[in-house]
C-alpha cells in the first residue's frame, strides 16, 4: 500500500521499541571475574566435569584465535608487504581505464550516489542510536584488539642503512629484541589505551545508567567517521598514479592523494548537506511522501549515472525530433487515450479483448523480429507490450475521473522516462575509453551487480508468481526454467551468453560484452528470487486468500495488495542473501575477461613493472572491500526486518 | 423494531418475502467422502437462519459454498437470483453481494484496520477514497470501536478483531452475511462484544446465515434454526419448537449432549 500506512506502521513499532527499552530494567550484570568463571571455565554447574571439559575447550579455541590473530597481524605488517601497490592502484582498482580529462564525469556519479544516501539517511526513521553501553563495549574490544595485537605481533626486522633489512645466515630477517618492540609501536599504544580508557570511564561512571539514559545519534556518530576518513586523503600519502593513457607508467609527482582532495572534500559536504536537507524534510506532514520520491530517484540513478553521466551521450537531436520524439508521444498521447477509453465504466468484455489483442499483437512482434518479416524499432516493440500489459490491469482503474487518472499518469510518466532512457542508452557515448569495455573495476563491479539486480527482481516475482499459479502451463514453464537455470552453473551460462548467444540471435539484435554477460547474471539470479518469494507466498494463509476473495477481489487486486506485500515482506532475509551473493558472485566476470575488481588486482597490478608479482595484498584489499559492502547490507537488511516487522503478524 | 417483533414474523409474511438463497439439492464429495448429501434449504430476505450441527456435519462446507470458497459438484444454488455457475461474471456478482465472517478472522495484517475496511469499497466498488473512509469510520463507530482505527489487527483483541471483519464484510455494504463459526476462536469473555454487534445486525434487517455453536444466540436471534448431520439436513425450524421441542431422534441427542 501507500507510504503513509508504512510509516504508520514502522512508527508504532520503533515506539513499541522504545518503550520496552524505557521500560525494561537492567539484568543484573555479575562481576568480571565470576562472569569468566561461570560461562569460559564451567563452574558453578556442581560438576568437576565440567570444569574440565569447558576449561580445555576454552584455552583450545583460545590460543587457536590467538594464534590466527598473530598470524594474520604478521601476515599484514610484515616488511616483505607491498601494501603501495594497493595504494598506488587505488585509481587502477576502482575504475581501471577510465580515460583521465572525463574523470570529472565519475566524481559526478560518486556526488550523486553521495547526495541521495544523504537524503534517504536524513529521512529514515531512527529509533534511539547507540546506548553508551554498547560504545563503552566496541572503545573495550578495539582497545583490546590493539594491545593484545602489539604484543603478539612479532617484532620489526633491523635495517642496514641502507634500508635493506639485516639478514642472518640462513637469509632470515634479524629481528630487535621484545621490549624494543614494545617501546616501538608508539600510534599503536595511544590509540588502544586511550580506547580503553574511554570504555573504563563510560562503564564504571555511568554504572546502569548506560544502558539506558544516554544515547548517541548512530547517523551523525557515522558521517563523522566517515569525515574523519576522507580527511585522510588532506594529510596522508595515498602514493602516486601509475596509469595513464598511454599504458602503465609511474608517474612520481601525481600524488593519489592531491588530485582527490578537492572531489572528495566537495562529495563529503554534498553528503552532510543531503542529509541536512533530508533531517528538515523528515519533520515535514508529507515525509512520506519525499521518501518514496528518493526511493524513486535511487531506482532511477544506476540508468542516468551509467549512460547520462559516464557516457556522455551524443545526441543527434535532427534524429531524435525526426524518429524518437514522435514516436513517444505517440505511445503517450494515443496510448494514454485508449487507456482512458479502457477505463471507462461499463466497458465491460471489450476491454478484456482489446488488451488481450494488443499482447497478442506485442508478442507477435517480438516473433517477427526473430523471423526477420519486418523491422521496428525495439523501442516500439516494447511499448506495444508494456501498452497490453496496462490494458490488461485498466479494468481495475474504472471508476471516477480521478480513479482513472490515476492509470493515465502512471502510463505517461512511465512511458516519458522510458523513451528518454531508451533514447539516451541507444546513442554512441563521447567517452573513449582505450579498453574494450567501457569502464573496469569496482565501477563495472557496481553496475552489473546493480543492473542485475533492478532486473531480476521483477522478474523474479513474475516467475514465482507464475510457478504458484493455478494455469497449468505458466506454472509448467516457470518450473522448467528455474529448474533448468539452477541446473546450470553460473560459469557456463557466462561462458555461453558472453561467446555464443549472439549465434542464436536474429539478426539487428546483438547482445555484446558487458549487456551480454549482465542478462546472463539476470537470467540466473532471477530463478534463485524467484524460489526465495516462492517461498514467502507460501507462507501466507489460506485464509488471506478466501477473505479477498470473498470481498469481490479481483485475482490481479489480490496479488497486489494482499499477496505480494506480506509475501515480499516474509522473503527480506532470502532476498537480501540473494543480492548479496550477487554482488561476489560478479567477481566470475574475471574468468570471463571481463577487467572487473578481481581481474585488476589478480593479474593487471602484479603485471606491472613496479609491483612484478605483487598479489596477496590487492587480493586481501578487494577482499575487505567485498566484505565492507556486504556486511553494510546485510546489516541494512536486519534493519528492515525489524522496521517492517517480518516475523510478527 | 424490537428482538421479539424479528422472531415472531407469522408464516404468511415469510412467504411473501424474496427468496434470497436457494440451496437446492447440493452435494459435495472431498474425494470419496461426501461432505453434503442433496442439502435442499431456501432462506428469505431478511431471515436469520443459524445453522447448527455437531463437528464435521459439513455446514462450514455447505455456508462456504454459497459464495464459491468451495465448488459444489451437483445440485444448484441461486444467490438473490443469480445462478452460482462457473461463469466468473456470476461468482463475481455474488460475492459482491454476499459478506463473510470467519472463524480466523482473517484480516490483513500488514494494513491498518480502516485500510482493511476501505479497501474492498474501493477498489471493487469503485468508490472515492474520502467517501469509503467515511463509511469505514461510520461502520467502527457501529460495532463500537471509532478509535482503532489507525491501528494494525495484530495490535487489536480477538474480538476487536472479528468486529473489524464484520465491518470490513459491512463496508462492500451487501444483501446478505454469512457467518462462520464467528465466535468459535475468541475468549469467553470477548464472546459476547461479537454477538452483540451481529444482534445488532439481525436487528436491522440483514440477511444473515450463522453457523455457530452459541445456542443462546440461537435461541434468542434465530427465526428458524437448520440442524444438519453428516452432510445432510435434520430438521428444520423456528427456535422454540427447536428447543423444546425437537421431532428427531439426532436432534435430541445433539441437544441432550451440548445443553
Amino acid at each position: 500500500m501507500s507510504m503513509s500506512q508504512l510509516d504508520a506502521e514502522t512508527t508504532t513499532i520503533l515506539a513499541k521499541l522504545d518503550a520496552d527499552k524505557a521500560l525494561r530494567p537492567d539484568e543484573p550484570s555479575l562481576p568480571v571475574g565470576e562472569w569468566m568463571g561461570k560461562n569460559l571455565f564451567g563452574m558453578g554447574q556442581g560438576s568437576p566435569w565440567a570444569v574440565v571439559r569447558s576449561t580445555l575447550l576454552t584455552v583450545l579455541f583460545g590460543l587457536l584465535a590467538l594464534f590466527s590473530y598473530r598470524g594474520f597481524l604478521n601476515f599484514v605488517f610484515s616488511e616483505e608487504r607491498r601494501w603501495d601497490a594497493v595504494r598506488t592502484n587505488l585509481r587502477l582498482l576502482f575504475t581501471q581505464a577510465y580515460p583521465d580529462e572525463n574523470y570529472t564525469r565519475v566524481w559526478v556519479t560518486v556526488a550523486i550516489v553521495a547526495a541521495l544516501a544523504g537524503l534517504s539517511l536524513g529521512l529514515m526513521k531512527v529509533g534511539r542510536g547507540l546506548s553508551m553501553k554498547r560504545i563503552a563495549t566496541w572503545c573495550f574490544a578495539w582497545g583490546g584488539l590493539i594491545v593484545v595485537g602489539i604484543l603478539l605481533r612479532e617484532a620489526s626486522a633491523l635495517t642496514n642503512a641502507d634500508g635493506s633489512i639485516q639478514l642472518d645466515v640462513d637469509k632470515q630477517p634479524i629481528r630487535e629484541g621484545f621490549i624494543d618492540k614494545l617501546g616501538e609501536r608508539g600510534t599503536w599504544w595511544v590509540l588502544g589505551l586511550v580506547l580503553l580508557v574511554i570504555g573504563s570511564v563510560i562503564w564504571f561512571t555511568l554504572g546502569d545508567l548506560r544502558r539506558r539514559t544516554t544515547f548517541v545519534p548512530a547517523i551523525p556518530f557515522g558521517l563523522v567517521t566517515l569525515g574523519l576518513f576522507i580527511s585522510s586523503v588532506w594529510w596522508f600519502n595515498w602514493g602516486n598514479y601509475t596509469f595513464t593513457d598511454d599504458g602503465f607508467t609511474f608517474d612520481p609527482g601525481n600524488k593519489v592523494a592531491g588530485s582527490t582532495q578537492m572531489p572528495w572534500t566537495l562529495i563529503f559536504v554534498v553528503l552532510l548537506v543531503a542529509y541536512l536537507i533530508g533531517q528538515f524534510l523528515l519533520r515535514s506532514e508529507r515525509a512520506g511522501t519525499f521518501r518514496g520520491v528518493v526511493n524513486g530517484l535511487w531506482l532511477l540513478a544506476p540508468f542516468v549515472t551509467f549512460w547520462v553521466v559516464l557516457r556522455g551521450p551524443v545526441i543527434d537531436w535532427s534524429h531524435v525530433l525526426s524518429t524518437h520524439l514522435p514516436m513517444a508521444l505517440g505511445f503517450i498521447v494515443l496510448g494514454g487515450a485508449l487507456l482512458w477509453f479502457l477505463t471507462q465504466p461499463g466497458i465491460g468484455e471489450k476491454g478484456r479483448i482489446i488488451a488481450v489483442a494488443l499482447i497478442l499483437f506485442a508478442l507477435f512482434n517480438w516473433l517477427a523480429a526473430f523471423m526477420g518479416w519486418y523491422p521496428m524499432l525495439q523501442k516500439a516493440r516494447l511499448s506495444f507490450l508494456f501498452l497490453g500489459l496496462a490494458a490488461a490491469i485498466a479494468p481495475n482503474f474504472i471508476g471516477d475521473a480521478k480513479q482513472r487518472l490515476k492509470l493515465i499518469y502512471g502510463w505517461v510518466g512511465f512511458m516519458t522516462i522510458f523513451h528518454i532512457l531508451v533514447t539516451i542508452i541507444n546513442t554512441p557515448s563521447s567517452v573513449e575509453v582505450p579498453t574494450e569495455d567501457f569502464a573496469g573495476g569496482f565501477m563495472i563491479t557496481v553496475y552489473v551487480a546493480v543492473f542485475t539486480m533492478i532486473f531480476s527482481f521483477p522478474l523474479g516475482v513474475v516467475l514465482a508468481l507464475a510457478r504458484t499459479s493455478r494455469l497449468p502451463l505458466f506454472r509448467m514453464l516457470s518450473t522448467v526454467y528455474i529448474e533448468v537455470i539452477r541446473g546450470v552453473p553460473l560459469i557456463t551460462l557466462l561462458f555461453f551468453f558472453s561467446v555464443f548467444v549472439n549465434l542464436f540471435l536474429p539478426e539487428g539484435m546483438e547482445l555484446s560484452g558487458l549487456a551480454a554477460v549482465t542478462v546472463a547474471f539476470v537470467l540466473f539470479s532471477a530463478a534463485y528470487l524467484a524460489e526465495n518469494v516462492r517461498g514467502g507466498l507460501q507462507a501466507i494463509r489460506r485464509g488471506q486468500y478466501e477473505a479477498s476473495d470473498a470481498l469481490g477481489l479481483t485475482t490481479v487486486q489480490r496479488t497486489m495488495f494482499i499477496v505480494l506485500p506480506q509475501g515480499l515482506r516474509v522473503s527480506i532475509p532470502p532476498l537480501v542473501g540473494q543480492v548479496i551473493a550477487t554482488f561476489k558472485e560478479t567477481s566470475l566476470l574475471a574468468i570471463v575477461g571481463v577487467f572487473d575488481f578481481l581481474r585488476i588486482a589478480r593479474d593487471v597490478i602484479p603485471a606491472q613493472t613496479e609491483f612484478l608479482g605483487v598479489k596477496q595484498e590487492n587480493l586481501l584489499f578487494i577482499s575487505a572491500v567485498y566484505f565492507i559492502v556486504s556486511y553494510s547490507m546485510s546489516k541494512y537488511s536486519q534493519r528492515l526486518e525489524k522496521q517492517l516487522g517480518v516475523g510478527e503478524r | 423494531m424490537s428482538i421479539s417483533d424479528a422472531t415472531t414474523f407469522t408464516s404468511d409474511e415469510m412467504a411473501s418475502r424474496a427468496d434470497m438463497i436457494i440451496s437446492d439439492g447440493v452435494d459435495k464429495w472431498y474425494g470419496d467422502f461426501q461432505a453434503l448429501k442433496g442439502v435442499t434449504a431456501t432462506i428469505k430476505e431478511r431471515e436469520v437462519v443459524v445453522v447448527l450441527g455437531p463437528s464435521g456435519s459439513g455446514k462450514s462446507t455447505w455456508i462456504r459454498c454459497i459464495n464459491r470458497l468451495e465448488q459444489h459438484q451437483g445440485g444448484r444454488i441461486a444467490v438473490d437470483g443469480v445462478e452460482l455457475t462457473n461463469d466468473t461474471r456470476n461468482i463475481e456478482k455474488i460475492r459482491r453481494e454476499v459478506g463473510m465472517v470467519f472463524q480466523g478472522f482473517n484480516l490483513f495484517p500488514h494494513i491498518t484496520v480502516l485500510d482493511n475496511i476501505t479497501l474492498a469499497p474501493i477498489w471493487v466498488r469503485k468508490k472515492p477514497r474520502g467517501e469509503a473512509e467515511q463509511l469505514g469510520r461510520d461502520l467502527l463507530e457501529r460495532v463500537g470501536i471509532p478509535e482503532q482505527a489507525d491501528k494494525f489487527p495484530g495490535q487489536l483483541s480477538g474480538g476487536q478483531q472479528q468486529r473489524v471483519a464484520i465491518a470490513r464484510a459491512l463496508a462492500m455494504e451487501p444483501r446478505i452475511m454469512l457467518f462462520d463459526e464467528p465466535t468459535s476462536a475468541l475468549d469467553p469473555e470477548m464472546i459476547k462484544e461479537v454477538l452483540d454487534v451481529m444482534k445488532e445486525l439481525a436487528r436491522s434487517g440483514m440477511t444473515m446465515m450463522v453457523v455457530t455453536h452459541e445456542m443462546g444466540f440461537a435461541r434468542e436471534v434465530a427465526d428458524r434454526i437448520i440442524f444438519m448431520e453428516s452432510g445432510e439436513i435434520v430438521e428444520v425450524g423456528p427456535p422454540e419448537h427447536f428447543f423444546t421441542n425437537p421431532t428427531e431422534d439426532r436432534t435430541k441427542l445433539f441437544l441432550s449432549q451440548i445443553l
